[in-house]
C-alpha cells in the first residue's frame, strides 16, 4: 500500500486544472506512473492529492499542423516508436529514443510528458527533443504559456512548472526532407538500462552536399541535455567525411570533458562518448563513414 | 519410477537420458502453482521485521510499547520472547533470530511485528524505538584479520582456515622458467532470485507448519524446533514452489520468525520480503582477495602454485567455512600441480553475510587460476590452449588434496571441443 | 479515503468491486480477485514478473494504480488457457524447457502472447525485444526464445489448418 493520498480522476483538462488550482495541500499529477508510483512506494513523495490524467484522451494525440509537429503529453513511448511519421526521415531519432526506454511494459505506460517533467539527466526523450528545438505548452486554470524545452528544464529532476500546471503538449518545427536524425544510447545493457551517455543528432544537408546545419544534443553528461556547440559549428558548411567525423568526435568529447570536469565518471564518459558520437553521426549521415556524396 | 528391488538400475529408464515434462510445469505455466506469498489462510496475520540501520553496535533496549498499542497490532516480539535457543546457522550457530546483545551488520533483525493488516504493520514499525551504542565497525577482511580490529564475535575475526600442502613449493619456485604473481579481487554478488523470500506459518493439528520458499526444508525444521524449544516432531516445513535460490535460500530467512509468530499467536502468519529487504538481509557470494603465484618450466608445465585466499563472510559464518574450503580445494583448477601451498581464510566483518552461491567459492578461484594460465602462456609465448592441455588432469592424475582421479576426467575433451567450436565460429582468427 | 468503484473486464469476465485507490492493480488482482499467478518480484517496474495485458498491451501491474486500469480489458496468466486447454505458448514453454523455477513464467508468457497476437511471425530479435522487460534468473533466456519461436510456428500451423 502506498502512503495516504486522495485520488482524483478528472474527466477534462479544464476540470483537472480546476482541481489543481483549488485543492488544498500538496498535489502530484499522475500520467503513466512509471516514475511517480515507485517514488510513492519508496516514500520519497507523499502528496495529499494525486490527480490522474488518464481520462484526458485529447492529450494522447500526435498532429502535424502549420509547420509544427505537436505531441500530446500523454503519448506513450510505444506510441512514439510506432507512429508512422517517426519511423523514417528526420524524426526517426524520436522513435529510436522511445524504443530504447526501459522495456516494453515501461514503454506502454510511460509518457513523453512524464519524461519531460521528471527531468532526469538520463531521460531519453530529452536529447532528441533538445535537438528538435522543442517547446512545451503548459496550462493552468485561465491561461497557458509556451516556452522552449531548454528553458523549461532547470536542473536534475527540476523544471519551472508550478504544481497547479499541466504540461499539455510538446511541439517542434517541422524539418525539411533533407534532414536526417539519429539517437544512440549507451547503457549498461541493452534493455532496462538507464543512459550512461546518449547523443541525439540531426544533420540537415545543404546544396553541394555540405552540412547546412547540425544539431547535437548530449544526454546524461550534465544536469540537463546540452548541445555540443563546438562540434555543430565545426560541421557547418563542410562536407561529411571520415576525417570530418573524427574532428567532430574530438569536439564532442571536449564538450563532455568541459561539462563533467573532475567528476568520477568523467574519464569513462570522455572516452565512451567517442563511440556514441561516431555511431550517431554515421547513422544520421552515412557519408561520415565513407566520404562520397 | 521403475526402480528394482535388488537395487540394480533398470535396463531402460523412463526418465534418465530422456526429456521429460516437469512434474510442476503445468501449474507454473497456468499460474496455479502456489508460491509461498500466494498462500493465505482464514484469520491470517502479517509479519515484518525491524532491521538495524547501523553495522556494529551494542543493543541496549528496544521499546515497543507504542508499537504494541497501534490498533490492529497483534504482537511485537523481541529476543526475550524466543522460548528456545536464539542462534541459528548451518555450520556455526552464530546468528540471532532476533538480536539480543550485539548488532553485527546493517539489516540485523531486531523486532518482529505481527498485525492484522499491512497498514497497522507499517505504522507499528515506525513506532518502535531502538537504543544502542555504536561500535567501531570493520568492512575489509584484511583489516578484520589485523591485530586490534574490533572482534565481531568475541574472539579474533578469523572464522576458519584451510591449508593444503603438497610437495615443496619454495624449491620448485627456484627451478621455474616463468613465475607469475598477481592479486585478484572478486566482488560480492547478490543472487537476485526472482522470488523474494516468503512464507506462511500456522499451527495445524498441533504442528507448527511452515510453507516456505527454501532450498533446505530439513535444516529449517531443525532450526525452528531449536528456536521454539520444541521437538522436531512438532515442526513441519513444506517447501513451496521456490522462485529461484542459487544457494541463497539455503540459510534461514523467514522460517524461525514465522514459527515464533504462529506458535505464540496461535494464528496463521504470513511474511513476504520486499526486494529491498531481500537484498539487505540475504547472504551473498563471498568477495575474495586472492594472491596467486604460479610457476612453470620452459614447456609450460606447472611446477608449483602458491595461493592465499581471503574470503569476507560478513557478520555471520553461514556457509563461509565450507565455501572457503571449497575455494582452497579447487584453487589449482583442473590442472595437475606437483607442489602446492594453499591457504584460505574465512573472515568475519560487519558486511552483509556471505553464504552459498552457485559454484560455492570456485568461480572466485577460477577467475584467478585461468588468468594465471593466460599470463604464463603469454610469458612463454605459448598458445593458451596448449598450456592448458599440457597441464590438465587426466585419468590417473592426482589433485592437490591427494585424490587420484580414476574414472572420467572431462577437461581435455572440453578444451578440445571448445577450441573446435571457437574455430568453427571464427573466434580464433588473428589470435595466433 | 473513499473507495473507488473498480469496474473492468478481467480474463473476459466483468468485475465490479470497491477498491482503495492507493492500491496497485497487482494488489487488487492478487488479493481481491485471488489471481495469484501474477507475481511480485521487485515492486518497481524492473522485473516484469507482474506483467498483465491491459487492452492487449503488456504493462507492469506493480506500477499501475488500480483505478487507472478501470474500464480496461485485463488479461492475467489465469486467462491464457482456454477451458482448461493450455494455450500453444504455454505448451511450448513446457516442451522447450523454458520453465525452471516458474516465477518469471506468467509474465513471460503474457509478454510473448502480446507479441504473437500482434506479430504472428516474429524474428528472433522481435522475440528478444518482446521479453526484454522480463527478467529470468534461471533459464538464461535461450529456451524462452526457443519456446516463443515454437509457439509461433504452432500457431501459424493452426491458422493454416482453419
Ligand atoms: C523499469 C523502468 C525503466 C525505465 N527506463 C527508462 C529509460 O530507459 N529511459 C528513460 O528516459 N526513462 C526511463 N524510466 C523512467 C520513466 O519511465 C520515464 O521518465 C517516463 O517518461 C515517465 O512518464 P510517466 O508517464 O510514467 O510519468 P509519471 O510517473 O506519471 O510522472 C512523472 C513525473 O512527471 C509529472 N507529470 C507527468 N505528466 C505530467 C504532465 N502532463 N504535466 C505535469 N506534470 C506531469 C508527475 O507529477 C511526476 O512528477 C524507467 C522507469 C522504470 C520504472
Ligand atoms: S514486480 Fe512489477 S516489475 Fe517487478
Ligand atoms: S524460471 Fe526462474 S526466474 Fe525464470
Amino acid at each position: 500500500m502506498l502512503p495516504p493520498f486522495d485520488y482524483h480522476r478528472p474527466a477534462s483538462l479544464a476540470e483537472a486544472l480546476f482541481l489543481l488550482a483549488s485543492l488544498p495541500g500538496t498535489k502530484k499529477i499522475l500520467a503513466g506512473g512509471t516514475d511517480l508510483v515507485p517514488a510513492l512506494r519508496r516514500g520519497d513523495l507523499s502528496p495529499d492529492h494525486v490527480v490522474s490524467l488518464s481520462q484526458l484522451a485529447g492529450m494522447r494525440e500526435i498532429k502535424e499542423d502549420k509547420g509544427f509537429i505537436r505531441i500530446g503529453a500523454l503519448v506513450t513511448f510505444s506510441r512514439l516508436a510506432e507512429f508512422p511519421l517517426f519511423l523514417k526521415g528526420p524524426y526517426k531519432l524520436l522513435a529510436e529514443a522511445a524504443l530504447q526506454v526501459g522495456g516494453p511494459q515501461v514503454r506502454n505506460q510511460g509518457t513523453i510528458g512524464g519524461n519531460i517533467v521528471n527531468a532526469s539527466p538520463a531521460g531519453d526523450l530529452l536529447p532528441p527533443l533538445t535537438a528538435l528545438e522543442a517547446r512545451v505548452r503548459v496550462c493552468r486554470q485561465g491561461g497557458e504559456r509556451v516556452l522552449p524545452l531548454a528553458g523549461f528544464l532547470t536542473g536534475p529532476g527540476r523544471t519551472c512548472i508550478h504544481p497547479e500546471e499541466i504540461l499539455a503538449e510538446v511541439d517542434f518545427p517541422a524539418l525539411p526532407e533533407r534532414a536526417a536524425g539519429s539517437f544512440v544510447k549507451l547503457g549498461r545493457r541493452n534493455s532496462l538500462a538507464i543512459s550512461r551517455i546518449s547523443l541525439a543528432a540531426i544533420v540537415i544537408r545543404g546544396e553541394g552536399g555540405i552540412v547546412e546545419e547540425a544539431r547535437l544534443a548530449l544526454g546524461a553528461v550534465a544536469p540537463v541535455p546540452i548541445r555540443a556547440r563546438k562540434a555543430e559549428a565545426l560541421l557547418r558548411g563542410r562536407k561529411p567525411s571520415p576525417a570530418l567525423l573524427e574532428e567532430a568526435v574530438a569536439a564532442i568529447s571536449e564538450t563532455v570533458a568541459d561539462s563533467l570536469g573532475d567528476r568520477p565518471s568523467a574519464p569513462y564518459k570522455r572516452a565512451a562518448v567517442r563511440g556514441v558520437a561516431r555511431e550517431a553521426l554515421i547513422k544520421a549521415d552515412p557519408r561520415f563513414a565513407s566520404g562520397g556524396c | 519410477m521403475t526402480g528394482q528391488a535388488d537395487g540394480k538400475m533398470p535396463a531402460v529408464s523412463s526418465v534418465i537420458g530422456r526429456s521429460c515434462p516437469r512434474v510442476d510445469g503445468a501449474d507454473k505455466v497456468t499460474g496455479s502453482a502456489l508460491f509461498a506469498a500466494d498462500r493465505r489462510m482464514e484469520g491470517m496475520l502479517y509479519a515484518r521485521v525491524l532491521r538495524s540501520t547501523v553495522p556494529h553496535a551494542v543493543l541496549r533496549r528496544i521499546d515497543a510499547e507504542a508499537a504494541r498499542a497501534v490498533p490492529g497490532v497483534a504482537a511485537v516480539y523481541t529476543a526475550a520472547d524466543i522460548p528456545g535457543e536464539n542462534r541459528v546457522g548451518i555450520i556455526v550457530k552464530d546468528e540471532p533470530v532476533l538480536v539480543d546483545d550485539r548488532i553485527r551488520r546493517v539489516g540485523d533483525p531486531l523486532a518482529l511485528v505481527v498485525a492484522g493488516n499491512e497498514q497497522a504493520l507499517a505504522a507499528a514499525m515506525s513506532e518502535i524505538e531502538v537504543f544502542y551504542e555504536e561500535l567501531p565497525a570493520v568492512f575489509s577482511p584484511e583489516e578484520a584479520m589485523a591485530g586490534g580490529a574490533p572482534a565481531i564475535h568475541g574472539q579474533g575475526n578469523i572464522q576458519s582456515v584451510t591449508r593444503i600442502v603438497r610437495g615443496d613449493v619454495d624449491s620448485a619456485l627456484k627451478e621455474a622458467r616463468a613465475v607469475i604473481s598477481r592479486r585478484y579481487t572478486t566482488q560480492m554478488v547478490e543472487h537476485a532470485y526472482l522470488e523474494p523470500e516468503a512464507g506462511l506459518a500456522a499451527v495445524v493439528d498441533g504442528l507448527v507448519t511452515i510453507w516456505v520458499s527454501t532450498q533446505n526444508p530439513h535444516y529449517d525444521r531443525r532450526e525452528v524446533a531449536r528456536v521454539l524449544g520444541i521437538g522436531q516432531n512438532r515442526v513441519r516445513v513444506v517447501q513451496s514452489p521456490t522462485g529461484g535460490g542459487f544457494g541463497g535460500k539455503l540459510d534461514i530467512s523467514v522460517q524461525c520468525l514465522l514459527g515464533l509468530a504462529a506458535w505464540k499467536t496461535g494464528r496463521p502468519v504470513r511474511m513476504v520480503y520486499s526486494r529491498e529487504e531481500s537484498m539487505a538481509a540475504s547472504p551473498k557470494r563471498h568477495p575474495c582477495v586472492i594472491d596467486y603465484t604460479s610457476a612453470c618450466d620452459g614447456d609450460g608445465r606447472l611446477l608449483a602454485v602458491k595461493v592465499k585466499i581471503v574470503g569476507d563472510t560478513g557478520a555471520y559464518a553461514s556457509y563461509g567455512p565450507a565455501t572457503l574450503k571449497r575455494a582452497a580445494v579447487h584453487a589449482t583448477g583442473p590442472y595437475e600441480v606437483p607442489n602446492v601451498f594453499i591457504e584460505s581464510y574465512c573472515v568475519y566483518t560487519n558486511n552483509p553475510t556471505a553464504g552459498a552461491m552457485r559454484g560455492f567459492g570456485v568461480p572466485q578461484v577460477a577467475f584467478a587460476h585461468e588468468s594465471q594460465m593466460d599470463l604464463l602462456a603469454g610469458a612463454l609465448g605459448l598458445d593458451p590452449f596448449t598450456i592448458r592441455l599440457r597441464n590438465c588432469f587426466r585419468p590417473g592424475g592426482v589433485t592437490a588434496t591427494g585424490q587420484r582421479l580414476l574414472h572420467s576426467v572431462g577437461i581435455k575433451e572440453t578444451i578440445d571441443r571448445a577450441r573446435a567450436k571457437a574455430e568453427e565460429l571464427g573466434m580464433l582468427e588473428g589470435k595466433r | 479515503m473513499k473507495p473507488f468503484r473498480f469496474r473492468a473486464t478481467v480474463n473476459g469476465r466483468p468485475v465490479d468491486l470497491p477498491v482503495d485507490p492507493r492500491r496497485r492493480l497487482l494488489d487488487v488482482l492478487r488479493e481481491d480477485l485471488g489471481l495469484t499467478g501474477t507475481k511480485e518480484g521487485c515492486g518497481e517496474g524492473e522485473c516484469g514478473a507482474c506483467t498483465v495485458l491491459l487492452d492487449g498491451r503488456p504493462v507492469n501491474a506493480c506500477l499501475v494504480l488500480a483505478p487507472e486500469a478501470a474500464g480496461c480489458d485485463i488479461t492475467t496468466i489465469e486467462g491464457v488457457a482456454v477451458e482448461g486447454r493450455l494455450h500453444p505458448i504455454q505448451e511450448a514453454f513446457l516442451e522447450a524447457g523454458a520453465v525452471q523455477c516458474g516465477y518469471c513464467t506468467p509474465g513471460m508468457i503474457l509478454a510473448a502472447k502480446a507479441l504473437l497476437d500482434k506479430d504472428p511471425r516474429p524474428t528472433d530479435q522481435a522475440i528478444k525485444t518482446a521479453v526484454s522487460g522480463n527478467l529470468c534468473r534461471c533459464t538464461g533466456y535461450v529456451k524462452i526464445v526457443k519456446a516463443v519461436r515454437l509457439a509461433a510456428a504452432r500457431l501459424a500451423r493452426e491458422e493454416g489448418a482453419v
